[in-house]
């Protein structure tokens, strides 16, 4: 065709680059000419991300509290009457020996008696027995790099030794805490899911306002043989643009409430005798957040112009 | 000589109008050719371009426009056919937001040509038509006249086979259409094939080209009437 001469038309790669450079910046200095528009519809988006943002954080920094617990977890092994005190000494001293124990205390009977006597308040109706009830006890403190499945094992095979009438692991609110941790994890999903979903509406209306004000432009478009590709892509590039506002605002929000939150949380943590920060959100929310933005703005914007791009024809 | 438009008994109705706005027309021009569509409003003008345009299809018969058989035209394949054709409007259809080198840049974008050369080509474009040093203006701020100019470079500025245009004068003083209506002979000279449907009869009465006069979507051996002689006709 004569209309090809003396223009050169670039490779591919070079075109769709240069292309994807110039809708790039157009359609970012589409959403700098309105400002107050802009930002408002990114923090929709925003609040939206940062409440399951900041839920998972939430979550983040009470299993973080569960497995400090955890590592507190102490088995308690009854020794039987018959057992002397030298032979718990001995047996105490075997067991630091285990892999998997990271330390035994010894105590006897008159130290068990002795404890109660000062922690329970029961002192005068103890004096009234003739015998000490109380067994001498093993209080066995697990390395807390084990499972706790490797520690219930442990203890279970502790629990078989001849000395040992009985063996106790006090876990199981923990097991209740973790169980109900998992609980609120998959609950926190689900909200994500749906809030994911509610952005996606937030901003394909957000870009289907956008092709009703620019329906004119989309005409003169088609009118000079611009193909739907050329026409959604400044679209495509407003939705990205909004997830990526919105990510940033929700990281932003999380932040500052761990920021807000860090010093009365410091404060309580204090009061229990370990004065511990709370954890930020994780490197792998606030990427995940920065790469699920975007993605959503996309899908948003790609389901609101392939439905509309159609309905738009030259009269 | 090839055709470049050919239209076989080409009949076409508008959805809700039991009338037919053209009714088996036949008609060709030529590769290389300029003509005027004339008639009454209603008589299938805008109608007729809209077919070669492909902003709408013919109910029955044929339309071939540079050897393409348009019915066997996809949704997919409408843009890269229009961007065979530069299309001139009577309300313009300029983007606004948009400085008058990017209204004229646009078909030369959308193609992905290099940069420099579509500098080039714009100015070129925009220097044929007399509003070189506009460029960075916005369409708003020229005149009616101007603004069809931008339109018209816009149009020309691929070098397309055919130019259609429809009213191009009609929101323009006589002085300005008359300035239009050369530059369409002009760039007919250099080949390109050009289909003006227009109103303005004095205008275009002695400039040359054959003249298609529609009467009720056939076309008709009348001569058009110009408004100079309806004013005449008035006073008698």
């Amino acid at each position: 065709m004569a209309a090809e001469d003396g223009l050169r038309r670039p490779g591919w790669l070079a075109r769709q680059g240069r292309e994807h450079a110039r809708v790039f910046f157009f359609s970012l200095g589409k959403l700098w000419q309105r400002p107050a528009a802009t930002l408002l519809s990114a923090l929709a988006i925003g609040v939206t991300l940062a409440l399951p943002a900041a839920l998972q954080t939430g979550v983040r920094n009470l299993e973080a509290l569960a497995s400090r617990w955890e590592g507190q977890v102490q088995a308690s092994l009854f020794l039987r009457d018959s057992v002397t005190e030298a032979q718990g000494q001995a047996l105490a001293e075997r067991l630091r020996q285990r892999p998997g124990v990271r330390g035994v205390d010894y105590l006897s009977r008159e130290q068990s008696l002795a404890d109660f006597r000062a922690l329970s308040g029961f002192g005068e109706a103890l004096d009234q027995l003739q015998d000490n009830p109380l067994p001498a006890v093993l209080l066995l403190r697990p390395d807390p790099v084990q499972d706790r499945a490797q520690i219930a094992r442990l203890v279970e095979e502790l629990a078989a030794l001849p000395e040992v009438e009985l063996a106790r692991l006090d876990q199981q609110w923990l097991e209740r805490l973790q169980a109900v941790l998992a609980l609120i994890e998959r609950l926190i999903l689900g909200l994500g899911l749906v809030l994911g979903l509610a952005v996606v509406v937030i901003i394909g209306n957000t870009v289907r306002l956008d092709i009703e004000a620019r329906r004119e432009e989309i005409e003169v478009m088609k009118l000079v043989g611009a193909p739907d590709a050329f026409i959604r892509r400044p679209f495509l590039y407003t939705g990205l643009w909004y997830g990526l506002g919105g990510a940033l605002l929700a990281q932003l929000l999380v932040v500052a409430g761990w920021l807000a939150l860090q010093g009365p949380a410091q404060a309580l943590s204090g009061l229990y005798g370990s004065p511990q920060g709370l954890l930020g959100p994780s490197a792998g929310l606030l990427v995940g957040l920065q790469l699920l933005g975007p993605l959503l703005g996309l899908a948003g914007a790609w389901l609101s112009v392939s439905r509309r791009l159609g309905q738009i024809e030259p009269v | 000589m090839a055709d470049i438009i050919h239209f076989h008994k080409v009949s076409h109705r508008y959805p809700g109008t039991g009338r037919d706005v053209l009714s088996e027309l036949s008609f060709t021009l030529g590769e290389g050719e300029m003509a005027f569509l004339t008639g009454a409003s209603g008589a299938g003008k805008s109608t007729l371009l809209r077919l070669v345009a492909l902003l709408a299809r013919a109910h029955r018969g044929q339309v071939v426009v540079n050897g393409q058989n348009l019915a066997g035209l996809s949704r997919q394949a409408i843009p890269a056919y229009r961007q065979q054709i530069g299309m001139i409007f009577q309300n313009f259809n300029l983007l606004h937001d948009r400085s008058v080198f990017d209204n004229v840049a646009l078909p030369l974008v959308i193609r992905g040509y290099a940069w420099a050369d579509i500098g080039r080509k714009v100015r070129a474009a925009l220097d044929t038509v007399g509003l070189l040093g506009k460029e960075a203006l916005l369409p708003q701020t020229l005149s009616g006249g101007e603004q069809q100019r931008v339109g018209i470079a816009r149009a020309v500025v691929t070098r397309p086979l055919l130019l259609l245009a429809d009213e191009p004068t009609g929101n323009l003083d006589p002085r300005m259409a008359s300035e239009v209506m050369k530059l369409f002979q002009r760039f007919n000279e250099v080949g390109v094939s050009v289909l003006v449907a227009t109103h303005a009869i004095d205008l275009i009465q002695g400039m040359g080209p054959r003249i298609i006069h529609l009467e009720q979507g056939r076309i008709s051996d009348a001569q058009p009437t110009a408004a100079s002689q309806l004013g005449a006709g008035h006073g008698r």
